[in-house]
């Protein structure tokens, strides 16, 4: 890494720009929210004026030695409507998280290829069209994007001039090419992303995400070193301060936790003709990342069976940093998912991920991937409570399974009824079409698909597989009997809840008993999902990720006949069940591997976690790949896995039944952590200090 | 058809062998390393272990044992409401031990890896071990072992076998027997074959403060080894004061005969003088 930029790295981390940032007072907000409210305007204009407030209230701040710029000293954002007009909207509209359009992936290249003023004249013509037609909603929002445009240009244009003030002529100069024209280097295609990217925010948008970015920026890297613009040096220098300037103003975007910013990067896949994608900037991209070891961009890495085992060592190079990604995508499984639902082959091969996991489209998706999330223990547990006792055999048990799924995506479903979103002008010039179309992105696009994530699979399908094994194939715990330890989280009932707890089958074991039930489970859930459209027109997609959802359906669900006790947490995603011991990890991945993911489409990664000692040596690094290869190998769809640190192994010697499935290597050996006595585990704590 | 005792089987071994493997521990050792990690592997017979750290003290355990004397039936095991007991060994037919290990196994051998057979000392249950490999083959199978055994035995595993990781603990025999409960006269004759063979291995050197760790032991290894033309090089395990737990976990008391707080010396650049390839695990 350059000086330079260890320097812009230490000063973002310590948050040395924050002296900029401006106290705008909350009265300010609301004055301009009220007086949206007394001029009585349309939604459309109110998010134009919002942009426009927001856009004139920014302070051009040039750091020291920066040349990929825009700050935001902004830190807040008003609202358009004033809380009583937001009740009155939600009285009779479903609105998705805050309303405003988010977890989509824009079309960056087209603007940057061709600049704002070409895109000027663009909305200009449209404008025309739609008065020929006088289609006056469509006026209005082509009007609120030509303002949009107007407002970047005229930020732009103030930080040109604070750049010549501060005798920055190097980036004055870059910033009268752009964003006016199209991008003609590197160094302005990147600039001309931040500027986009930061307009997004200041809009209200968010969980912007960064889609292809080695496919879309390639060309003018390579037309740079081609020509001798920059050398690979210079080039990784000014990517590294593109990846830092992710970082800058991250703590002020929306997300349920700090970091939850959907800022994802997807890299590698093939391409919308069907061409491995992967190139220099691809691998630029993985090594910024390794040197810069901060949490923004996120790297996503889009595989398949051609993919050689190498770009996976540089996956498992990260991942050994313990920053928690990249996150791998399987092409093979995810492109006939897309296709399966609809999507064309160009849109499915072009596939990014969302701001966790879930597959959408660039420029082309309005697809809602995380609207609602299904409880599969809850849908089990009523399950049980309802129809055990009944059900003369475990498939007769298993159909009352399915009607119970049925109920419960009806229920979930029909919520999702008059969905209302703030509307999103500058976003929609990012998108494919709006322009063409005079119609603004909250209203749909080409894809309008909504997401199911699905919480605590391995849990239910645990229950399950203790439900066939004690009550039907044995016979050994009556329905009844089940029913009441369950109800009773397992208190006075230890026998049996050893037998649950010890000695269930368990998704995660390489065992068909357990297995073959997710296979079934899931295909249900898939089943049952296709059957169901959307107010706009669009699909159902069934997943198996479950966001925040596995903390807030634990709230709502008791015991279960896993063994598991009230309280005690759901695995994050699609993993293995928590407090239990497993054999280990080609069990899971082969077990994870089994239901037909090409039909579970959303996206949900398996998670594996392994101790960052496992990573020790350049031979490790080839094993770990190796195992998220097989894992691709066998059909899974996604996973991740975490290097576990320090904290984690306090933590796990704190809640050790939380963490049973912790490797770390000890003397010579591997074993379990929690397994260990706390002279071993102390140890290991110890070691893992001195190695920090 | 022979029965074996096994203590553990664990599935994603990093540092035992090329690619991904498993990695199964044969119960039963001839030695007694006063460093050992794993005493679990000492004895052929099935033990109890118990971790103390968290008992709750519950007296399940008690209450229901009727045995004067621990037979590791397992009774308490299955009481313990934290699971803080367990029975280290478990027999199995060697059919029956291969089908587990070969399940999932196009994971292992795609990444080319396989199954590595480690201990307490697999040479010591030789009729099991040989019936095992012959389920298990063609999978690329490598063994750990002390080299502690009758020559037609070491030699036959040697012909079977991908990789042999075997350890070198002391070339001085006094000093050997004096740490290790028996002589290194058998270990040398077999490492003398292994060096003539054309399987490919690896020597470990467990490195303990103030036993092995001297320039001359070290020395006399590589001269040892140097010539043959199958090593693939050399691994030196560092001692990690980390032993004794699970001596506690057997009931058992750990009396390691050396400075356990003493600095390590490692003498790699004697393996790079002779041309040897070596790592610190």
């Amino acid at each position: 890494m350059k000086k330079r930029i260890r320097i812009l790295l230490d000063n973002v981390i310590q948050k040395k720009h924050h002296q900029f940032r401006q106290n705008i007072e909350k009265e300010a907000l609301e004055d301009f929210t009220r007086s949206l409210k007394e001029q009585d305007l349309p939604d459309v204009q109110r998010a134009k004026l919002r942009l426009s407030w927001v856009m004139a209230h920014e302070i051009p701040v040039i750091l020291t030695d920066e040349r990929i710029v825009f700050t935001k000293t902004v830190t807040k954002i008003p609202e358009i409507f004033t809380s009583k007009e937001w009740d009155r909207i939600k009285s009779n509209h479903y609105i998705h998280e805050m309303g405003r359009v988010c977890n989509i992936s824009s079309n960056f290249s087209y603007t940057i290829e061709v600049g704002l003023e070409k895109r000027r004249l663009e909305v200009i013509k449209a404008i025309e069209t739609q008065t020929a037609r006088g289609n006056r909603k469509g006026i209005e929002f082509l009007e609120a994007v030509l303002q949009s445009i107007e407002d970047v240009l005229r930020l732009s244009e103030r930080y040109a001039l604070k750049a010549r003030d501060n005798g920055r002529e190097d980036l004055y100069l870059l910033l009268q090419n752009i964003p006016k024209k199209g991008a003609k280097t590197f160094h302005e295609a990147l600039q001309f992303f931040r500027i986009l990217h930061f307009t997004l925010w200041a809009s209200g948008n968010y969980h912007n995400t960064v889609g292809r970015f080695d496919q879309y920026m390639y060309e003018y890297l390579k037309n740079d070193l081609d020509n001798g613009t920059l050398d690979y040096e210079d080039a990784l220098e000014l990517l590294e301060e593109f990846f830092i300037s992710f970082n800058k103003d991250s703590d002020l975007y929306p997300g349920m936790q700090q970091g939850d910013n959907g800022q994802s990067m997807v890299l590698g896949g093939i391409d919308r003709k069907g061409d491995d994608s992967f190139n220099i900037l691809s691998e630029m991209c993985l090594k910024a990342s390794l040197e810069l070891k901060i949490i923004d961009p996120k790297i996503n890495l889009r595989v398949n069976k051609n993919t050689p085992v190498e770009q996976y060592d540089l996956g498992t190079e990260l991942t050994k940093e313990g920053l928690g990604f990249p996150q791998y995508s399987n092409d093979d499984i995810v492109i006939p998912g897309l296709l399966s639902k609809g999507y064309n082959i160009e849109d499915a091969r072009d596939y990014v991920v969302a701001a966790c996991w879930e597959f959408i489209i660039p420029g082309y998706g309005m697809d809602i991937p995380n609207i609602t999330a299904l409880s599969f223990v809850k849908v089990i547990n009523r399950a049980v409570n309802n129809h055990l006792i009944r059900s003369k055999d475990f498939d007769t048990f298993m159909e009352n399974v399915r009607k119970e799924i049925s109920v419960e995506l009806t229920h979930l479903t029909i919520l999702l009824y008059n969905i209302y979103f703030e509307p999103a002008p500058f976003q929609s010039l990012l998108m494919n079409d709006c322009i063409d179309n005079a119609q603004d992105i909250s209203q749909g696009n080409r894809y309008n698909n909504y997401g199911i994530h699905g919480t605590g699979i391995s849990t239910a399908v645990d229950s399950l597989a203790a439900i066939k094994k004690f009550v039907f194939d044995e016979r050994s715990v009556s329905a009844k009997d089940l029913i009441q330890a369950v109800s009773d989280n397992f208190e006075g009932h230890y026998d049996l809840w050893v037998k649950l707890k010890y000695h269930t089958p368990r998704m995660g074991n390489d065992d068909d008993a357990a297995d073959n039930i997710a296979i079934r489970l899931l295909d249900f859930f898939s089943e049952l999902s296709s059957r169901l459209v959307n107010e706009r027109g669009g699909c159902y997609r069934p997943g198996t990720g479950s966001a925040m959802y596995y903390l807030w359906h634990v709230k709502d669900i008791g015991a279960s006949a896993d063994g598991r006790k009230q309280g005690e947490p759901l695995s994050a995603n699609f993993s293995p069940g928590l407090n239990i011991k497993l054999n280990g990890p080609v069990s899971i991945i082969r077990s994870f591997s089994k239901p037909d993911m090409k039909k579970i489409m959303n996206g949900g990664p398996l998670t594996l976690e392994l101790h960052n000692t496992v990573f020790n040596n350049p031979g490790s690094i080839r094993k770990v790949s190796s195992l998220v290869k097989a894992y691709m190998d066998l059909g899974g769809q996604q996973l991740q896995i975490n290097a576990v640190n320090r904290e984690k192994l306090i933590q796990a010697k704190k809640h050790p039944e939380q963490y049973k499935n912790l490797i770390v290597r000890v003397w010579g050996w591997s074993g379990y952590f929690v397994e260990l006595d706390e002279l071993y585990q102390d140890h290991i704590i110890q070691r893992t200090e001195l190695e920090l | 058809m022979s029965k074996g005792t096994v203590f553990n089987i664990e599935e994603f071994a990093v540092h035992d062998g090329p690619g991904i493997r498993k990695l199964v521990f044969f119960k039963g050792c001839p030695l007694r390393c006063s460093w050992c990690h794993n005493p679990e592997g000492l004895s052929f017979c099935k033990e109890l272990m118990i971790s103390h750290a968290a008992c709750i003290k519950c007296n399940r355990c008690k209450e229901i044992c009727t045995n004067e004397v621990c037979i590791a039936c397992g009774k308490c095991v299955e009481v313990c409401p934290l699971r803080l007991r367990k029975i280290a060994g478990r027999e199995y037919e060697a059919q029956e031990l291969a089908e587990i290990l070969l399940k999932g196994k196009e994971v292992l051998t795609d990444s080319g890896g396989g199954i590595t057979i480690s201990g307490g000392e697999p040479l010591s249950q030789p009729e099991f071990l040989f019936n095992l490999i012959d389920f298990i083959k063609p999978v690329n199978i490598a063994i750990e072992t002390s080299g502690y055994a009758e020559p037609e035995i070491f030699q036959k595993m040697v012909s079977v076998t991908d990789l042999v990781m075997m350890d070198i603990k002391h070339t001085d025999n006094l000093i050997h027997k004096q740490f290790t409960g028996v002589s290194n006269e058998l270990i040398l004759a077999n490492l003398g074959f292994l060096c003539q063979s054309d399987t490919p291995f690896i020597i470990r050197i467990p490195l303990i403060p103030g036993v092995n760790d001297t320039i001359t032991n070290i020395e006399q290894t590589a001269v040892l080894i140097k010539d043959a033309g199958k090593l693939e090089g050399v691994e030196l395990l560092t001692y990690h004061k980390t032993a004794p737990a699970k001596y506690q976990m057997l009931g058992k008391e750990f009396k390691p005969g050396f400075d356990t707080e003493k600095k390590v010396n490692i003498w790699s650049a004697v393996f790079d003088k002779h041309n040897i390839k070596v790592s610190l695990l």
